[in-house]
């Protein structure tokens, strides 16, 4: 019951949940919330407040910015850093105990010969004629194994080319190990001139352990030639002579 | 990029080899020793484990010639057909 109506401006409540907000009800006075006193105080402060918020707000958007900014910056060195100690998807281990001489011991407990074939592709931009001597050979893990691939220069002046590989099917490409082969450098070719170009090679005895491994028969071993000239900003190296030979 | 593929699922296969490249043939200095191996693989039917001691004869010639590095035999995987002379 509102026993002063001038004084007070009620809030909107029902009265049974005012009355479960008060903690004690004090008889003879309204058991209301008392809004109105300090409602305009209240509201410069409220005003205040939400200002104080929304700049604490903006200040940790504006940190959480900057932070996630930094993170994508950090996370290059940090992924290059993770992948070269885990070898995730496919890096790079240069380890060289994987050709360790007592790794490169054909395994007489395989219970079969794996079948390797040799695939080639040429780019349209480069004309010779690049395929492989062997198309199939097969070999025990942890033995090395030679093979060879023919290029025939049909150009009328010096090509030079380079080389990549790949190795299906995808899962056996971790223990497919190549000891020395003519890829990922470049190789120049007279006019004219045909060469063989070797690839020694051998699959890790561990394929042996692995059960992913167990339905794997056939290896490929697929090369496709490129031509360096067209990629600008790849300088051909100088003609080896027999004595200077290149070493990686 | 495959997400989700158990880790030993190659998404790109391309590592550099350990001895890097062989140097071209352009003389085909060792072209005779080539010719007698693949003969040997032709006559075995691609197998390797028939023909490994005329591969190793190639890449001695190679050696020899200064078309790759002189390597002990052993260290590329030659150590079960070499001589017991030879160790």
């Amino acid at each position: 019951m509102n026993k002063w109506p001038g004084l007070f401006k009620l809030a909107t409540m029902p009265r049974s949940s005012i009355q479960r907000s008060c903690s004690r009800p004090i008889p003879g006075i309204a058991s209301r919330p008392l809004i109105p006193v300090q409602h305009r105080s209240m509201a410069t402060s409220t005003s205040k407040s939400n200002s104080k918020d929304n700049v604490s707000a903006g200040l940790y958007t504006a940190a959480l910015l900057f932070g996630m900014l930094g993170l994508s910056y950090a996370a290059v060195p940090l992924y290059r850093l993770f992948c070269a100690s885990t070898g995730y998807s496919g890096t790079v281990q240069t380890d060289r105990s994987k050709f360790a001489p007592d790794r490169l011991v054909p395994q007489a407990h395989a219970p079969r010969r794996i079948r390797v074939t040799f695939e080639s592709n040429t780019s349209d931009a480069l004309p010779w004629s690049f395929k492989p001597e062997l198309r199939e050979l097969f070999v025990v893990p942890g033995e090395t194994a030679l093979t060879f691939y023919k290029a025939k220069s049909k150009a009328k002046d010096d090509v030079v080319g380079i080389a990549t590989y790949n190795v299906t099917p995808y899962r056996a490409g971790a223990y497919f190990n190549k000891i020395q082969c003519f890829c990922f450098e470049e190789q120049r070719l007279s006019p004219g001139e045909d060469v063989d170009m070797p690839v020694f090679f051998f699959i890790d005895p561990d394929f042996l352990d692995d059960p992913y491994m167990k339905d794997v028969t056939t290896i490929t071993l697929g090369y496709t030639l490129f031509n360096a000239n067209k990629a600008p900003h790849l300088a051909p190296v100088a003609p080896s002579q027999p004595a200077a030979m290149p070493s990686s | 990029m495959g997400f989700g593929r158990p880790s030993n699922t190659e998404s790109t296969s391309g590592s550099p080899p350990l001895l890097g490249s062989f140097p071209l043939d352009h003389e085909g200095e060792c072209k005779e020793f080539m010719k007698t191996y693949m003969q040997c693989l032709r006559d075995n039917k691609n197998n390797n484990g028939a023909c490994r001691e005329l591969s190793k004869a190639y890449l001695q010639c190679r050696m020899d010639k200064g078309l790759m590095d002189k390597d002990d035999m052993s260290n590329l995987g030659y150590a079960d057909i070499m001589k017991p002379a030879k160790n």
